[in-house]
């Protein structure tokens, strides 16, 4: 039984708890609503510097003596600094709760940035700019988002090698500073741990941590720019991937689309596995999938193949997802539900994995959702409505990015009806 | 007939009269419960013309049954919701799904019913053709070419050194008569297991698995596996349209069954995990974006991997700074702080994969390979607080990495230079 709360508390950080009491271990999440849309035009790249910089030392503890803090408790942490969002998730004993949120107070009010720690990261974001060109489906990542989202939102986690040039410690600092405090915080916690005891621990640690005033929570600017883009590159398979606007995450129709989402690509019997994969052998990979900034929404198709292949891929995923509008069955209606209702159940085993749900709930609804709220939504759905999504969201306007050896056929590849004559 | 299970009664084995173990483990508190075959067979069991089998039966194990298509066989998984999928390594081949509680013996039957595969014809060529594009995309992984190539040098002239994929002209020659032929004799009950956890109903379980498969035949078959030769020198590709080089040195180790396992794990760890000696001293003096330790491991042999990844002028720099780490960590005792530490997140960790059904598959099925009977999350966990700063000691005494190893070199530099 997991019972849910939520409460902006008294020093300003707003607070969500997901209490399951017979778990064995706590998660918990701060989550810093700053990320690379924060970042000044000239200094791309900065809030991953930061996020890698904030660990490397206190007043109290060098960046080693932190690390071995955490891990005198058994801390398993992670950190991550995303668009909108910087995020620090640790799991522990619950024994060791207390002392783990008192390390990342520490660490989040108190750190050092020392101005080597700071060059050492500029130096591991430009080399892993580097990697990045040996990463495939990275690049295409890097390429396609700026072109779906615009220059703010679409901006990469690594910046640039001439953005990343101008980052000194002052910038962090700076960014430090202006970003990381109360106001700014949500903090989510799972398992053995009710809100009078995360309110508690919150407020012992956290109290006047800088401004009380809730920020960081408006959407960004959101520019899409169809048209079809080839990064030509020396590779054995040519990578695609398709956009067009959906609807965010809030919207009334965003449980459709996970089923219209579900339909296309929730598991083998996926139409998209189904017709690329399984009937015609073009592919080992293809997936749809959704991207959702707050307040915008984002369809993807992906795929892999071998250049011969490309022209004849990219249409047949075009062709599922128009062919949706047009024949949906009940069943794989209530397959792509099930798949849907089924994940809450198994991964939901996991209480990192309930922490890391609620902090999404808490960035985009304010509040954390029950889980019969989010089945029920998802259960009410019908195939009207997936038919009426899709009109009111065709996908006439795409955004396409291929990388390999050569561009889609200048003619725009072989038609959608012209797969459909050939099936 | 029930045996062999840890004195809890979470715990059941149970042996099929054809062989087939069945291994439960009842989590009573969770919402789920995942099933999974374990087949002992993978590229190890292969023979050179073949290469590539094991890995292209999985993906033709999804095709067709005598009782569903293979359109039936997704759609059956997707109506349960199962997360389900399979994969195929040097040693094993494993299927599993993971479904909410109600479901686990429609998921059993599920599995069972795929495990016996009728291999359909129509699809062989098609399923041939994902396989190759399968191949073409590990290509453009640098990751996976360098692994690749670092078991085709160090396990050279054995059948753990050619890839799991195979290459294209095996897999693009492959006949279907002699998959039939390797499925027969390596998908027997007596060479697979059914593992089962989760909050389940024991005695539906070992009903549901007694009906799908207790008339499957046993086969005696007589194809054994051999220890590698684990060799030693220095082996590079050059590979242009990368940027990076990946660097690896490789030293013999102990195999996955021997006792010093979780000392291994601690080794690893203080090397080259969180928080470790490469973390601290290669990525961040900025020598290389990634620097780590693995241990390589299999029933009968094991091999102690140090890699890193780099800017290709950074090889030398990087390769320089392994050694030296290896150096130190053979001459000067590690401290018992550093292995309590890692002991530290061994017990979070442990504690967060007691939770959930299919990390738990994922343990037994590790358990019964290595120890040939289910283990408790208590029982490794008192294997973990066995590991000291001497046992790590002496265990690089014995297995030292501060010797010459075989280096691997992967990346657009002709590295190092001849001589």
């Amino acid at each position: 039984m997991i019972k849910l709360f939520h409460d902006v508390l008294p020093n300003g950080i707003e607070c969500g708890v997901a209490e399951a009491a017979g778990r064995h271990v706590v998660s918990f999440q701060v989550r810093v609503l700053a990320g690379h849309v924060n970042e000044p035009v000239d200094r791309l790249g900065l809030a991953r510097i930061v996020e890698g910089t904030i660990d490397k030392g206190t007043p109290k503890r060098s960046a080693q003596e932190l690390s071995d803090a955490f891990d005198d408790i058994g801390a398993v942490r992670g950190a991550g600094s995303g668009r909108e969002t910087t995020t620090f998730t640790c799991t522990v004993l619950p024994e060791h709760l207390d002392r783990a949120l008192e390390l990342h107070a520490e660490m989040l009010r108190t750190p050092t940035l020392p101005s080597k720690a700071v060059e050492v990261n500029v130096e591991l974001a430009r080399q892993e700019l580097t990697a990045l060109q040996d990463d495939p489906q990275g690049l295409v990542e890097k390429h396609i988002t700026p072109r779906a989202y615009g220059p703010v939102l679409g901006r990469h986690p690594l910046g640039e090698p001439t953005t990343l040039n101008h980052i000194t410690r002052s910038d962090v600092e700076q960014f430090w500073k202006a970003h990381y405090h109360n106001g700014r915080i949500v903090a989510v916690f799972a398992g053995p741990v009710g809100p009078n005891a995360a309110a508690d621990l919150l407020g012992r640690h956290f109290d006047g941590f800088g401004e009380r005033r809730a920020q960081g929570r408006e959407a960004q600017e959101f520019i899409f720019t169809p048209g079809r883009t080839h990064v030509i590159k020396a590779l054995e398979q040519q990578q695609m991937a398709i956009c067009w606007p959906g609807v965010d995450a809030t919207h009334l129709d965003f449980p459709v689309q996970q089923v219209a989402l579900g339909i296309l690509s929730g598991g083998m019997s996926g139409r998209l596995f189904t017709e690329v994969r399984e009937k015609r052998g073009l592919v080992y990979w293809v997936s749809a999938w959704q991207d959702t900034p707050r307040g915008v929404g984002m369809m993807f198709l992906g795929a892999s193949t071998t250049p011969d292949r490309c022209d004849e891929t990219y249409a047949t995923m075009l062709r599922e997802v128009d062919r949706l509008s047009e024949d949906i069955e009940d069943d794989e209606l209530r397959r792509a539900v099930t798949g849907l209702v089924a994940a809450h159940d198994t991964r939901g085993d996991s209480t990192r994995a309930r922490c890391v749900e609620i902090g999404n709930d808490l960035f985009f609804f304010g509040r954390p959702i029950p889980l019969e709220e989010k089945v029920a939504k998802l259960e009410a759905v019908t195939i009207n409505d997936v038919r009426r999504y899709l009109a009111e969201h065709r996908r006439d306007q795409l955004c396409v990015l291929t990388l390999g050896p050569r561009p889609l056929s200048a003619s725009g590849c072989v038609s959608p009806a012209a797969v459909e004559a050939a099936q | 007939m029930t045996n062999n299970a840890p004195a809890d009664d979470r715990y059941v084995v149970h042996r099929l009269a054809n062989g087939l173990q069945v291994i439960i483990e009842r989590m009573p508190d969770v919402r789920s419960a995942a099933a999974g075959f374990y087949v002992c067979t993978g590229a190890r069991d292969e023979t050179p013309e073949v290469a590539g089998v094991s890995h292209f039966l999985e993906h033709m194990m999804f095709k067709g049954t005598s009782k569903r298509s293979w359109r039936e066989i997704t759609i059956d998984f997707d109506a349960m919701g199962s997360s389900y999928n399979a994969y195929t390594s040097e040693d094993r081949t494993v299927y599993y799904g993971w479904v909410r509680r109600g479901d686990i013996e429609r998921q059993i039957e599920l599995l069972s019913d795929m495990m016996r595969s009728t291999l359909p014809p129509a699809e062989f060529g098609t399923e041939k053709n994902v396989i190759l594009e399968e191949i073409a995309m590990a290509k453009d992984n640098l990751d996976h070419l360098a692994f690749d190539f670092l078991q085709e040098q160090v396990f050279a002239g054995h059948s753990l050194a050619w890839p799991v994929l195979g290459y294209e002209s095996t897999v693009g020659s492959l006949q279907r008569d002699r998959m039939g032929e390797y499925m027969q004799r390596r998908y027997a009950p007596n060479n697979m297991w059914l593992v089962v956890a989760g909050n389940v109903d024991v005695p539906a379980v070992i009903t549901v698995a007694e009906r799908c498969c207790g008339a499957w035949k046993t086969v005696e078959d007589a194809s054994r596996r051999t220890p590698p030769p684990v060799h030693k020198g220095v082996g590079k590709l050059v590979v242009d349209r990368f940027r990076q080089q990946i660097v690896a040195l490789t030293f013999p180790s102990v195999s996955a069954r021997d006792p010093r396992a979780e000392t291994v794990a601690a080794a690893v760890q203080i090397l080259g995990g969180d928080n470790s000696r490469f973390f601290w001293n290669i990525v961040q003096k900025g020598i290389a974006p990634r620097a780590g330790a693995h241990h390589l491991d299999y029933t009968d042999s094991g091999v102690f991997i140090l890699y890193g990844s780099c800017e290709p002028e950074r090889a030398d720099a990087l390769l320089e700074a392994m050694r030296n780490e290896a150096s130190r960590i053979c001459s000067e005792p590690v401290l018992e702080r550093e292995v309590e530490r890692v002991k530290n997140r061994r017990r979070t960790s442990l504690a967060m994969d007691a939770e959930t059904p299919y990390c738990r598959l994922t343990q037994l099925m590790d358990d019964m390979e290595c120890y040939g009977r289910p283990r408790t999350v208590e029982e490794t966990l008192a294997e973990v607080e066995t590991v000291t700063a001497k046992s790590v000691h002496e265990y690089l005494q014995a297995f030292p990495i501060d010797r010459e190893g075989y280096l691997i070199s992967v990346g657009p530099r002709d590295w190092p230079e001849a001589g």
